[in-house]
């Protein structure tokens, strides 16, 4: 059968850094294809050539068995290549039925759409009001009512609590039953093998790897995207490292309706994980912590005595330190991998009002080695990839020294070999005697990063666990409120 | 389509504000009747005008600070090419003012769009170029205009309808259809977030282009009715700079975010009026106007801060 997208030898460098080396890639109709790679492997690239938002300087792209080069994300779009972006591609100030109207939607087919995923949405709320799962599944479903041949899916998985992934996977299926294709990027590898046809792997700018989802597992994905580079067991479980000393105690914290009555503890050198679908308090428990947001009733007990924050700077400077979701938040985009981490260490850094370029220096570095930090783009953050980007957010609280780190997510849409890095960070970080809370969306890792972890639903703590002997299962039931 | 409730607030403050102004100022008088309508509406046609090009201007995420310096240059050419001829000759005047504002806000738009330049440095520099342009068309002040053109705008008489429509025309035949095309959200669009925009299918440097010829279009306008309300033009860039700042602080007052992407343009109407009764209520007192300045600027800055609460409440 002919191919639906062919692409061959694609090339992208900006300047001197190449993005994409030489990739070939094809898709069949009714194909479920997955695209792999670690960050920075060009991944992103292809996705922006194959939709138009940037052109390519050579190689050739066909659809149907002609060539097409395409010139802007609306010209694609009516070639039947409909993509759902990493960000998504809505405007925040606009109601969602102007929204609709900019992409010349059809609102009809919209709404079908948005009914077969059984939500509910009002079309004139503002985009800025709608919560980021939400979102995602709003830009899936308005790329469905154009009727696309080829759906490309950036990530789409990443951000969205369990219930919602398993709508994506129906569309993808049912979209596939249709004789259509999907492109899908995803750094869960569990769910390449269950939904996909095929896999491509990219490394360094060039496909390494092309198979069949029978033909292969998850240790050679893996394998293609790290090359040389020695893959870690993902399974390695971690030597707990338990003072039975308490760090802090939350009592009874009341958050008006979103959390009631949460009451837990974290020990010296502790990681607590907390697992939790979109939206059930986990968000106001982290600002909590974090001293950005003051709670209704209850009390935190820190070190033994009772505190209060009332801005971010009071838990910060008792040692607690938070590693927000949304990496750009954190980050100043514009300024060096430098600037970025000698942020947070400006009170220690000022001296009679100079920052003492030589301490800095040393104490960047130092942060840079541990964590690794690729610096080719190190002039500005935000030239580099997300998993770069993450290290940094983590990196600039490491040298300042803090007893509790609160971090929220931070291995989303970030590849295995960053991931792992992480986890090791987050081991050695709880070796030292610091404590960790950490969110995350993948249940996998808890069982390889957490001593502990408690289940939030609708704002109360259903299930708590001993991490070590707990499956996935468990916790997801947990999280969806099925507590036996 | 709704308009979005903060807007709806905002709109529903100023007008109390402007109701209340009226009431000050209508009390100072002794007849408030038709040809006192009619003065305030002449005083504030040039600002709402002016507030409504620079709104929109700011609504896609932009700022013209040539914008009192396009109304100016419309202004000396209509009224240096007007004077003493007929009717017809003055409208004629009048739509090829409109014309070369729209051109000069292309153009403008075209620069910063093409060459990646700061809307703030291109449109200085601009506003530069316009005034010398608007001296050497006219020198001095001076010119005129038709006589039953000038009236076709202000109005026979104590009649203010015509000045009223001058004010209304514009919102009516361009801005209610551009918010309701494609076009219109465009402008919206990219001034929200221009990756989102053009992940969207906007062309954003076309609607960036677009963008500053409507807001030419508006400053045309004014133009045009500065030449027909003053019978005169006055080629000088303190009243330029002096109209385009107030053009902002109405815009602003009005509820336009300048961070883009949020606002309308009946909201800087209305606070155009609010920028034109507090010097003249102080002058009722025999205040120095010196006095509005720095009522104006504090007014300017509780407003902005009242509906900064505002918004944060409604979120």
């Amino acid at each position: 059968m002919d191919n639906l997208l062919e692409i061959r030898e694609l090339a992208k460098n900006y300047g001197s850094v190449i993005a994409l080396k030489s990739a070939n890639f094809s898709v069949s109709p009714g194909e479920i294809h997955a695209l792999m790679g670690a960050n920075g492997a060009g991944k992103s690239t292809l996705v922006k050539i194959l939709t138009g938002v940037i052109p390519s300087n050579s190689g050739s792209i066909k659809v149907n068995g002609s060539l097409v080069q395409f010139t802007s994300p609306d010209n694609a779009r009516k070639n039947g290549v409909a993509p759902v972006f990493q960000d998504p591609a809505l405007i925040p100030d606009l109601s969602l039925r102007r929204n609709l109207k900019l992409t010349n939607t059809d609102i009809s087919k919209f709404q079908e759409k948005i009914v077969e995923f059984g939500l509910k949405i009002s079309l004139d709320e503002q985009v800025s009001r709608i919560e980021l799962p939400l979102l995602r599944m709003i830009d899936l479903a308005r790329a469905l009512a154009h009727d696309p041949k080829l759906l490309i899916l950036d990530e789409i998985t990443a951000a969205l609590p369990a219930n919602l992934a398993d709508i994506v996977i129906r569309v993808m299926n049912k979209e596939k039953l249709k004789g259509n294709s999907v492109i899908f990027i995803s750094h869960r590898l569990s769910e390449i093998g269950e939904i996909c046809d095929r896999v491509t792997v990219l490394r360094d700018g060039i496909d390494v790897d092309t198979f069949k989802t029978e033909d292969g597992d998850e240790n050679r994905i893996v394998s293609a995207m790290l090359g040389s580079k020695i893959s870690q067991s993902l399974t390695e479980s971690r030597e707990s490292n338990l003072a039975n000393e308490s760090l802090i105690q939350l009592k009874s914290i009341q958050d008006n309706k979103k959390l009631h009555n949460v009451t837990f503890r974290i020990n010296k050198g502790e990681v607590l994980g907390v697992v939790a679908l979109e939206g059930q308090g986990q968000d106001s428990l982290f600002e909590i912590l974090a001293g950005e947001r003051r709670v209704s009733s209850g009390e935190i007990i820190f070190k033994g005595s009772k505190v209060q924050f009332f801005h971010p700077n009071d838990a910060i400077r008792l040692g607690i330190t938070y590693v927000p979701g949304d990496r750009k938040s954190a980050l100043m985009p514009q300024r060096s991998i430098r600037e970025n981490l000698a942020l947070t260490k400006f009170p220690r850094i000022l001296r009679w009002g100079w920052i003492n370029q030589k301490n800095e220096d040393l104490m960047v570095d130092k942060a840079v080695e541990i964590l690794e930090i690729d610096t080719r783009a190190s002039s500005q953050v935000k030239r580099l990839s997300g998993g770069n980007q993450q290290k940094v957010t983590i990196g600039r609280w490491i040298t300042t020294g803090f007893d509790l780190l609160l971090c929220f997510d931070p291995t989303r849409g970030i590849d295995v070999g960053t991931k792992n890095q992480i986890y090791q960070l987050l081991s050695s970080l709880s070796a030292e005697g610091k404590s960790i809370l950490l969110f995350t969306s993948e249940l996998r890792e808890i069982e390889l990063v957490c001593d502990r972890v408690i289940v939030l639903y609708g704002g109360k703590i259903v299930a708590e666990y001993d991490a070590t002997n707990c499956t996935e299962e468990l916790l997801l039931n947990a999280a969806h409120g099925r507590v036996e | 389509m709704r308009i979005p409730l903060r807007e709806q607030t905002w709109n529903i403050s100023i007008l109390g504000l402007v109701v209340g102004l009226t009431l000050w100022r209508g009390n100072q008088l002794p007849v408030f009747g038709s040809y006192e309508i009619k003065t305030i509406l002449l005083g504030i046609i040039p600002i709402a005008l002016l507030a409504m090009g620079q709104s929109l201007i700011i609504i896609g995420g932009g700022i013209n600070l040539a914008i009192g310096a396009e109304a100016i240059l419309i202004n000396c050419i209509t009224a240096r090419f007007s004077e003493g001829t007929s009717f017809s000759t003055s409208l004629k005047w009048a739509l090829i003012g409109i014309l070369i504002a729209a051109l000069i806000g292309a153009a403008t738009g075209w620069v910063i769009s093409k060459s990646g330049i700061a809307d703030i440095v291109v449109t200085l520099a601009t506003s530069f170029v316009l005034i010398g342009l608007a001296l050497f068309v006219q020198p001095g002040p001076g010119g005129g205009v038709n006589l039953e053109f000038a009236q076709a705008f202000s109005g026979k008489g104590d009649s203010f309808v015509a000045p009223l429509l001058v004010l209304f025309l514009p919102i009516l035949f361009i801005w209610l259809p551009l918010q309701r095309s494609r076009i219109g959200i465009s402008l919206y669009a990219i001034g929200s977030s221009k990756d989102a925009a053009f992940l969207s299918g906007v062309n954003v440097a076309r609607a960036r282009i677009l963008l500053y010829t409507f807001g030419g279009v508006f400053a045309g306008i004014c133009g045009v009715s500065l030449t027909a309300i003053t019978q005169a033009a006055s080629p000088f860039a303190v009243i330029s700079n002096t109209a385009t700042l107030n053009s902002v602080a109405a815009a602003v007052l009005g509820g336009v975010s300048l961070a883009g992407g949020v606002g309308g343009l009946f909201g800087p109407a209305l606070a155009s009026l609010v920028l034109y009764y507090i010097p003249t209520i102080m002058l009722g007192y025999g205040i120095d106007p010196a006095y509005s300045q720095i009522i104006q600027g504090a007014l300017t800055i509780l407003v902005v801060l009242v509906g900064g609460l505002l918004r944060s409440r409604g979120k």
